[in-house]
């Protein structure tokens, strides 16, 4: 009976092992409602202008996961954060953590948004053990993004620096 | 699936296929204290030389039991499943890679259609509704050989978590946290792609994207399958993380083709 049984079950059995090993069987496990608030209303979603002097773009991957998240930064004249933008493509943990560090980032210097620490974004949705990289992903985002920007500033500066040897040896030779 | 639920001994075999899903993430707490890592055993890879093999999850801290736990007699073969002697089903062998357990080489070259067909033979022996009436310990057996059985076949099906399964084995697992060294022209394009996937409007689009994803896997399977061969694990990594990121496309392709259709 019971052969008779797993006859019968076999081949649902397979079927069933597809439906059940794809990852997308959702085990037990549930999300914060911040995670969730973030997640279902996130905030800054989109796309700063990358070739924008004053914009930093920071592009990271979670190769464990294949999460990629993009992180945008404009700055202001005085070195103060004005807007930011994010994309991410991976799980409500890292949408939710790239989310909130977008909203921590805005208004901060570019060396008060250096301080921000994953565990703060942890701390702050209550990510479980599990999701802990999610906020390492965040805070490597704005890392990136910042780094960046001050590679963009020194660039102007070394430009600016040259057009003005190069005016003044114009200057010089007339 | 409709005659699996009716049957009332189908019901209980389809809560111990779900428990046996459930359980087949095992804690060492779970399961009986036998079977940790054995001796290294020495499997010929395709080409090249031999490859270690070092299980690293093991099913307990104990080395495996060198005969059966009812009558004592030594196992023909590992893993046992059976006592070559009395046919007492055994406990799980820690020491044996999932490789052994489903009776493959070690390699990424798979017949897919081989292994599920040992797959379901061996469940139609070790399934735990062909001990429901044998005793506590047989039944717990069985529980955790089906749930090995499940994890294994779960493992080695898909091209991707067999190959990072292989890694594992040698000791290169792929790491959780940021990949510093990764290659920003590539996350862009990967960051488009899923952009292209989400800013999708009709089916066809959705289905152009996955057509080339699907290309772009098999280019990579072809390319891991050759890496693994030569035993340049490195290599392996390297294209086992692009092809997690581009196994990730795909599955959002799907979830954009059921949002639109």
């Amino acid at each position: 009976m019971a052969m008779f049984c797993l006859q019968s079950c076999a081949s649902p059995l397979v079927l069933f092992g597809r439906r059940l090993f794809t990852p997308r069987v959702i085990t037990h496990c549930s999300y914060h409602k911040k995670v969730v608030d973030h997640y279902e209303n996130p905030r800054n979603v989109g796309s700063l202008d990358k070739n924008d002097q004053n914009v930093g773009t920071g592009l990271v991957g979670a190769p464990a996961c294949g999460d990629v998240m993009k992180l945008q930064i404009q700055v202001d004249d005085s070195g103060k954060i004005v807007d930011a933008r994010f994309k991410t493509f991976g799980c409500g943990s890292a949408i939710a953590s790239s989310s909130l560090a977008t909203e921590w980032v805005k208004g901060k210097s570019v060396d008060e948004a250096l301080k921000i620490k994953n565990t703060d974004i942890a701390k702050e949705l209550c990510l479980p053990p599990v999701k802990l990289h999610c906020s390492m992903l965040a805070e490597d985002a704005i890392k990136a993004a910042l780094s960046d920007y001050r590679f963009k500033q020194r660039d102007k500066q070394d430009n600016g620096v040259k057009a003005s040897i190069t005016s003044c040896s114009a200057t010089a030779s007339s | 699936m409709l005659s699996l639920l009716a049957h009332p001994r189908s019901s209980r075999g389809f809560r111990a296929v779900i428990n046996c899903v459930a359980a087949s993430r095992p804690s060492s707490s779970d399961l009986p204290p036998r079977g940790g890592p054995g001796p290294a055993e020495r499997r010929p890879s395709r080409a090249g030389p031999p490859v270690r093999v070092v299980p690293r999850r093991s099913y307990g801290s104990a080395p495996p039991a060198p005969g059966c736990w009812r009558c004592g007699q030594s196992h023909a073969e590992r893993p046992a499943f059976f006592c070559s002697g009395c046919r007492a089903v055994q406990p799980p062998d820690g020491s044996a890679s999932l490789f052994q357990v489903l009776g493959c080489n070690h390699s990424f070259t798979l017949d897919t259609q081989q292994l599920q067909k040992r797959y379901l033979q061996l469940q139609r022996t070790l399934h735990p509704d062909n001990f429901s009436q044998k005793t506590k310990e047989e039944q717990e057996y069985s529980e955790h050989q089906s749930a090995l059985l499940n994890r294994a076949y779960r493992t080695l099906l898909k091209p991707l978590s067999r190959g990072l399964y292989m890694l594992e084995l040698e000791g290169m697992p792929i790491e959780e946290g940021t990949d510093s060294a990764a290659d920003p022209s590539f996350l862009m394009q990967l960051m488009e792609l899923n952009e292209a996937v989400e800013e999708a409007l009709t089916p066809e689009e959705a289905n152009r994207i996955g057509q080339d994803t699907k290309v772009k896997l098999k280019e990579l399977t072809a390319q891991i399958d050759d890496a693994l061969g030569k035993g340049e694990h490195q290599a392996a990594k390297a294209l086992l993380i692009q092809m997690k990121y581009f196994a990730n496309i795909e599955e959002k392709v799907k979830e954009q083709l059921d949002k639109l259709m």
